[in-house]
């Protein structure tokens, strides 16, 4: 196998080729009230798909716009409906003071909104898997996610009884366990991430808020003593220590928050990727902190210079930057990389769809 | 029988592995076979051919019904052969047949249709509704309102005899006090009205609330809070095509201003009940006034979806103040005694349930 620029996986579009994809598709979605969106998410995917390059040759998005709309369709008339019937009724019961029945009708129902959660994470890999093609093969899974979503419910449930301390446990083998179902031509991914990996980021992305919360107790502790102490001039001015503490506490919460989230999920995504294999394949995702961290202020600089017209190039982006930040190493013999037998699903993500789950 | 190739610029997958072909093709009129060294594909009449994304100067076929099936050429395939081929799907078939400009023309004009009839249909549905149904629907929507309802039998006499005076050929079923810690009125399904507690503490006189109160009758006569209920339900299957948020925001956006017609024509219905029940309108549009300060402003308070609104503003307090006579000799709507039950209606009546701590 030649690979001219080292890497396996490489991107080959620009944006002012996808402009006339993204500009178009923005004005369709709206002249049809959103209908269009479906086609739209298509052609963005076939463009990225087709300008993204493994090993010799581009992967091949194979996905259709109706079978999305089959998809949200689908979603809308099993599950919304009931849902709305019941978050009626819901508010009625609590008006009329049933709250404990209210809560009894309630629990179990976002128990249920929850497991479809975790079944539509699962479903959206198996669905894009079985539509991207390389070489005439694709991928996919005969599981359908029903029994994920499962584990996705009492995983994170468990996780959360010792104050959430179980969570990148949770994350990880949720991770193993949906990649491990999947395969590629007639190979099974497998998924080996350890919630050792990634404990100390998290324990830094848990505990800094407590340390804000410490610091700013005593920083306004201190500030209302000397108040009191030292009464001012002017009693009904507050000192500058008044603004600065809250200026600091702005920035701690807007600022800090976010970026101790995004260091915790670099490495989490680095490790989760890092684990994945296929066959002799082995997968490596090379984005540090630093990568994502300007990948999420181009991605706000971008829509705020462009009064939000630039969102219409986020998805580019984030592709972009997950194939340029993707690589692998080992042997793929073409000849033995023969046709998926799974069961290709009959229609798009729309359960991931309804509930707004992103790709990365 | 024309002929092409072998060469390294056709290329060919059979779908069953990822081993790469440099067939020979040969075709007629009717359809094509592919040669290659191991093994043939064909013929198939050209028909069954599928263009994908020709990308990066690239032509790619499909073949209908075979999964991974490809026929590619590097740079463009001879004249004599692309004859028989098909034209690449580009923004989706329905609107690469009438064209793009067209087709946005097309379906901007039917979601304009569209939206027009989301706006006015409900307003056409709601009239032909039972009596009978909104009064089940509203009844199983409130019941006793959790035994948060305020009355004493001197209340209770005072509050009928504002009825009698501001909408007796209105079909109210009930106007309630509700021991809730908010400033607000609200008409709800079925002919209820309530008058929170708060709003009622606010008031310095009868005739403030007369005017709230004539304003809800307005609302449960021209069952707008039934019409609310039926835009709601149907603005949100139409905009289910646009993404939670954008459908949410473009939801909001059309039930208010829909809603402000709705509020000018409860206003309107307010002020010549009044003027009927020979009330003065001046307290209703101070009251107004003060309200604005107190909510800080412009602000619609919608508490609960199906909850018609009292937005406060100064243009509706110039509505009522303008429609004050000069010179005329306006009466109290109630006397002093049946003004101070109902104002002590929640503190005298014992077995009440307590406001809930949180607001809805």
């Amino acid at each position: 196998m030649s690979d001219d620029q080292g890497r396996a996986f490489g991107f080959e579009g620009t944006w002012r080729d996808y402009a006339p994809i993204a500009f178009t598709n923005l004005l369709l979605t709206i002249v049809t009230l959103g209908v269009y969106r479906f086609w739209a998410t298509t052609r963005t995917r076939r463009y990225l798909w087709s300008r993204t390059r493994f090993i010799d040759e581009p992967l091949e998005w194979t996905g259709t716009g109706l079978e999305l709309l089959i998809g949200f369709l689908l979603v809308l008339v099993i599950f919304l409906g009931p849902l709305l019937f019941f978050q009626f009724g819901i508010q009625a019961l609590v008006l009329q003071g049933h709250g404990d029945i209210a809560f009894a009708i309630g629990a179990p129902l976002f128990l249920l909104i929850f497991y479809l959660g975790g079944v539509a994470r699962f479903r959206m890999v198996r669905y894009r898997l079985s539509r991207t093609f390389w070489h005439g093969i694709r991928g996919g899974s005969d599981d359908k996610g029903w029994a994920y979503g499962w584990s996705y419910c009492w995983r994170y449930i468990v996780a959360m009884i010792p104050l959430y301390l179980l969570v990148p446990w949770a994350m990880t083998s949720l991770w193993n366990d949906r990649w491990s179902a999947m395969s590629f031509g007639p190979y099974r991914f497998s998924a080996k991430a350890m919630p050792g990996q990634i404990y100390k980021r998290f324990l830094l992305f848990y505990l800094v808020p407590f340390i804000m919360f410490i610091v700013m107790a005593v920083f306004g502790g201190a500030m209302f003593a000397t108040m009191s102490a030292a009464p001012q001039a002017d009693p009904s001015q507050p000192p500058a220590g008044f603004w600065l503490f809250f200026a600091a506490l702005f920035i701690g919460i807007y600022g800090v928050l976010p970026v101790i989230a995004l260091i915790f999920y670099a490495k989490f995504f680095r490790v989760a990727i890092g684990s994945l294999s296929l066959d002799t394949l082995d997968f490596h995702f090379t984005a540090r902190s630093k990568a994502w961290l300007k990948l999420i202020l181009g991605d706000v600089a971008l829509v705020i210079f462009t009064l939000g017209i630039g969102a219409i190039f986020l998805s580019y982006r984030h592709w972009k930057f997950f194939v340029t930040h993707l690589d692998a190493s080992g042997e793929i013999s073409l000849s033995q990389l023969t046709q998926s037998t799974t069961a290709a699903p009959g229609q798009g993500e729309g359960l991931a769809d309804a509930f707004d789950i992103g790709a990365i | 029988m024309t002929h092409l190739g072998p060469d390294e610029r056709i290329w060919h997958y059979d779908g069953a592995s990822a081993t790469r072909h440099h067939p020979r093709i040969d075709w007629t009129a009717d359809g094509f076979t592919l040669r290659w060294d191991t093994g043939s594909s064909g013929p198939h009449g050209w028909s069954a051919l599928v263009p994908v994304d020709g990308t990066g100067g690239r032509a790619v076929y499909g073949l209908r019904g075979q999964s991974g099936w490809r026929l590619g050429f590097t740079g463009a395939p001879p004249e004599s052969f692309v004859a028989h081929l098909p034209l690449p799907a580009r923004y989706g078939r329905w609107i690469d047949r009438i064209g793009l400009w067209r087709a946005i023309g097309l379906f901007g004009a039917i979601a304009s249709v569209v939206v027009v009839l989301a706006l006015k249909a409900p307003g056409w549905i709601a009239p032909h509704i039972p009596r009978s149904w909104e009064d089940r629907l509203g009844d199983a929507m409130i019941g006793d309102f959790g035994g948060r309802l305020c009355e004493t039998p001197q209340s209770a006499a005072a509050i009928e005899k504002l009825r009698r005076e501001l909408g007796d050929d209105v079909p109210i079923r009930r106007i309630g006090i509700a021991n809730v810690n908010m400033v607000n009125a609200v008409a709800l399904p079925g002919g209820h009205i309530l008058l929170f507690r708060k709003l009622i503490d606010e008031a310095d006189s009868p005739d403030e609330v007369a005017g709230v109160l004539a304003h809800e009758i307005g609302h449960v006569r021209n069952r707008d809070t039934l019409t609310a209920l039926v835009r709601q339900l149907g603005l949100s299957v139409i905009l289910g095509g646009f993404n939670g948020q954008v459908g949410g925001t473009i939801n909001g956006l059309l039930s208010m201003s829909y809603s402000r017609e709705a509020e000018k024509a409860a206003d309107d219905y307010s002020i010549a009940a009044l003027r009927a029940a020979n009330v003065s309108p001046l307290p209703t549009a101070a009251f107004f006034a003060k309200l604005t300060k107190l909510s800080g402003g412009e602000t619609v308070e919608r508490s609960t979806s199906w909850m018609a609104s009292t937005p406060v503003s100064a243009e509706r307090a110039k509505a009522f103040r303008d429609s004050a006579r000069k010179g005329q000799a306006y009466a109290p709507s109630l006397t002093r005694a049946e003004w101070q039950a109902i104002v002590n209606a929640c503190r005298d009546d014992k077995d009440v349930a307590p406001p809930p701590s949180f607001g809805f």
